[in-house]
């Protein structure tokens, strides 16, 4: 090739290579290398960056109370499961149950049954149950090593998110297959529970890889607590795949999981499942992206004579684009679920057994920038229920960001629980007959927030709310007195801090701190009675604290460290506890790692529950682990 | 974590995504570095920790070349992060190429588009490849992902010392993960 012709093409390359580059420039700060210049290599290593994908779900960057969980946060921690790994996050309070059930939640509430007003996600999957709009956690064991982060959001999430998004958001999100290629093995043994896990990618074409897994557990029995033993010993496994495609403008992504998993308490007790999803994103120019998914989700758990299924459809659409100084997010789904309830042990059951429920939605969002560091941001969305009709969600946030390392935020938005299956159609006649009129428990949400750096080597973010609620569950006489009917009789307000910090005390050595305080004051209102005792409020503390250390003592050897204080559950008459856990990590070479991990390791035994039917003591574990990768 | 104390203010960012996030915004003059941009520096930066047998290393005062194979996904940021540059006193160039078979005198080679064929015409050779998690599979001594917000890569010490390439203690130390010879 002639070096003019070279010239012209590499003139052209670089002219074309331009036009992204200028047309995103003319809506976006100038793209500059000039302050990455003067960075050592380890310093670009550290820095955060605008990626594409991100712009396109803008949902992560709303001015809210929101802490991210990083992969190596919880492969660094002693959590086996996924509810232990949301002990590291200190805007939730999980409360374990038993061997295999936990209750979680942000913001109050929590308690097996009450704890109904959180949203969870899985890589986009919503995990809610329409039978109780809780959260079974035990149906989920993804594996944890292959989980890239955990965003948790306390408070209404806002306009973006699905139905449920009420108190907060637990979003799980797994790496793209293209960074999990090569094979892991994990195996975890203790007196108290036994793991063993296994993952493979690999590339699929010159743009595409695919990984896939399998995770199986055996967990031992917990001793009685406040609940009489519950032969609670469980084990299964939990196998799927990730396969993610394409490049440039579009990508699409395609996963499935299927788990099985068996309980002690009858023969022929347990719970198994599948879901599979796929989701297509396509980058236009000029900043605007749409983003496609749809999945389906099917389970079945089965225990002491009663079967719950639950099998849902689920389509959504998003669309990105800015406009100027406007960030615009539109958006709508549809979802249809298919339940049935089978009941052999009691009289209680829905009335009708199997139902099949119509969720649509639509939201719009504009994010504007007032002053160049001011932005407001206001979304609608409406949401309407085969169940229970239409319900509008607004949300209003204000963004000021006086630096580059201080945000102030302040929003009020509206949130509701829709009524589920138990809150209108359970029956037990003639003492219980269904609550055609239950109707959806509301929230409006004050909140107001800092994040920043404060110094060079600290984070920090405290988050202030005060929550109004109506309409929240009361167990009423309807009739003279029977039957009894659930109705919504109570009304209240939580307000509360929420507070972390982060200091890096050298390049190895970070300790964080994190604070969440709350205060609940309810009441009937007028002519209102309530049978449960106001079991709707579930079982709070006042305040928890985690304290931890993550330590790189040598280039091979990790210690973590943490703490944490539960103040009493108020009402319920159960203690507060401290407890710790520590992981112990040994790098013997690069492709294998030895641990010791343990959870609990303060006391032989707490409780964190007060149920009555559920809750076990929860016991000191100790476990060896290794991992290795090939 | 290897790496020196003074990287800690950048390491705290990462305590902080949402925040970083947010700064993110239209208009915001302390917007964080765009993927690319990070993407370009680094670029510039790993001739300083490789080591090339002495047949492929620049004459004296000439230039070490990083050339881009097909697609260019950096635009001028690459021309204005390697501007000014000097590596053991050779100043950095960039070239755009099309076809691997250009590929003569690069040092650095940067493929992304139509992966596999531009990278099989480097097979061998001494430069070091380098591809992009965002347009493809592993391939390269080098390949970018996007992990946990920051701009980080795998390195396949493996194939670079197939082709004679030597890459430094230091950059294997930040690696995701390095495939050993």
């Amino acid at each position: 090739m002639k070096p003019g012709s070279r010239a012209a093409h590499a003139a052209g390359a670089a002219l074309l290579a331009l036009a992204p580059t200028t047309l995103l420039a003319e809506t976006d700060a100038p793209e500059t290398v000039e302050e990455l210049r003067d960075l050592s290599i380890e310093q670009l290593a550290q820095i955060e960056v605008r990626s594409a994908s991100k712009q396109a779900e803008p949902i992560g960057r709303a001015p809210t109370s929101i802490f991210v969980l990083t992969g190596s946060d919880i492969v660094r921690s002693a959590a086996t499961s996924l509810p232990e790994a949301l002990r590291l996050a200190p805007n939730l309070q999980v409360q374990q149950l038993d061997a295999r059930q936990f209750a979680v939640t942000s913001r109050g509430f929590n308690g097996a049954e009450s704890s109904n007003k959180l949203l969870v996600l899985i890589d986009g999957r919503s995990v809610y149950s329409t039978l109780h709009s809780g959260v079974f956690w035990e149906l989920h064991s993804p594996l944890l090593e292959d989980v890239e982060q955990i965003e948790v959001i306390s408070g209404p999430g806002g306009t973006l998110y699905g139905p449920n998004a009420v108190n907060g958001i637990v979003s799980v999100a797994s790496r793209d297959a293209r960074e999990t290629l090569g094979g892991l093995v994990r195996g975890t043994a203790g007196p108290r529970e036994r793991t063993l896990a296994l993952r493979y990618g690999i590339g699929l074409g010159d743009s595409g890889a695919v990984r896939v897994y399998a995770n199986g557990l055996d967990r031992e029995d917990l001793p009685a607590g406040p609940a009489a033993d519950n032969d609670d010993a469980f084990a299964g496994w939990q196998a799927g795949f990730r396969a993610d495609l394409g490049k440039g403008a579009d990508r699409v992504t395609l996963q499935g999981d299927i788990f099985d998993t068996d309980i002690d308490t009858m023969p022929g007790d347990g719970d198994r499942g599948h879901n599979l999803l796929a989701r297509w994103t396509h980058d236009f120019a000029e900043e605007r992206s749409l983003r496609v998914q749809a999945y389906y989700d099917e389970y079945r758990r089965h225990s002491q004579l009663v079967t719950d299924s639950l099998q849902t459809f689920d389509a959504e659409a998003q669309l990105n684009a800015r406009f100027g100084s406007h960030h615009v997010v539109l958006g709508g789904g549809l979802r249809t679920t298919r339940d049935d309830f089978v009941n052999n042990l009691n009289g209680f059951h829905l009335e009708p057994q199997s139902r099949r429920l119509w969720v649509v939605n639509a939201f719009a969002q504009d994010r504007m920038a007032l002053t160049p560091k001011l932005d407001l941001i206001a979304g609608l969305k409406l949401e309407r229920s085969s169940f229970s009709g239409v319900e509008t969600l607004p949300n209003l946030r204000l963004a000021w960001r006086p630096s580059a390392r201080t945000t102030w935020w302040g929003s009020v938005s509206r949130a509701v629980r829709t009524p589920s299956r138990i809150d209108r159609q359970l029956v037990f006649l003639p003492l219980l007959a269904e609550a055609s009129n239950f109707e959806s428990e509301k929230l409006i949400a004050f909140e107001a927030g800092y994040r920043g750096q404060p110094g060079l080597a600290t984070t920090l973010s405290v988050s202030l709310f005060y929550n109004l609620y109506d309409d929240i569950r009361t167990t009423e006489f309807t009739g003279n007195p029977f039957p009894i009917r659930l109705q919504n009789g109570l009304e209240g307000r939580t307000y509360g801090i929420e507070a972390w910090a982060t200091h890096q005390l050298s390049s190895k050595w970070r300790a964080s701190l994190g604070l969440a305080a709350l205060n609940k004051d309810f009441h009937l209102k007028d002519g209102a009675v309530d049978l449960a005792n106001r079991a709707s409020l579930g079982a709070d503390p006042d305040y928890q604290v985690l304290a931890r250390s993550q330590v790189d003592l040598t280039d091979r050897l990790q210690l973590d460290l943490g703490l944490r204080g539960v103040d009493d559950l108020g009402t319920s008459g159960l203690g507060g506890y401290v407890e710790a856990d520590a992981r112990l990590a040994w790098r013997v070479s690069d492709p294998i790692e030895l641990y010791v991990a343990g959870n609990n390791l303060l006391h032989k035994s707490h409780v964190e529950s007060s149920d009555p039917g559920r809750a076990q003591s929860v016991e000191r574990s100790v476990h060896l682990g290794t991992r290795l990768r090939f | 974590m290897a790496g020196p104390v003074a990287s800690s203010p950048w390491r705290l960012l990462r305590l902080l995504p949402a925040a970083s996030a947010l700064l993110a915004v239209p208009a915001a003059a302390a917007a964080p570095p765009s993927e690319v941009a990070v993407k370009a520096a680094f670029l510039t930066k790993f001739p300083a920790y490789v080591a090339w047998p002495a047949a492929a290393r620049p004459r004296p005062g000439a230039p070490l070349q990083i050339c881009i194979l097909g697609d260019d996904p950096f635009g001028r940021l690459i021309d204005e992060a390697a501007r000014g540059q000097q590596v053991d006193g050779h100043p950095l160039q960039v070239r755009r190429l099309n076809a691997p078979g250009q590929a003569g005198g690069c040092h650095v080679a940067f493929v992304q588009g139509s992966g596999p064929a531009m990278l099989q015409g480097l097979q061998g050779k001494p430069v070091l490849t380098v591809t992009d998690a965002r347009a493809g599979a592993r391939g390269g001594m080098i390949h970018f992902v996007v992990h946990q917000g920051r701009v980080r890569f795998h390195i396949d010490e493996a194939q670079a010392a197939r082709s004679g390439v030597g890459i430094s203690s230091r950059l294997l130390g930040i690696a995701l993960s390095v495939r050993r010879p």
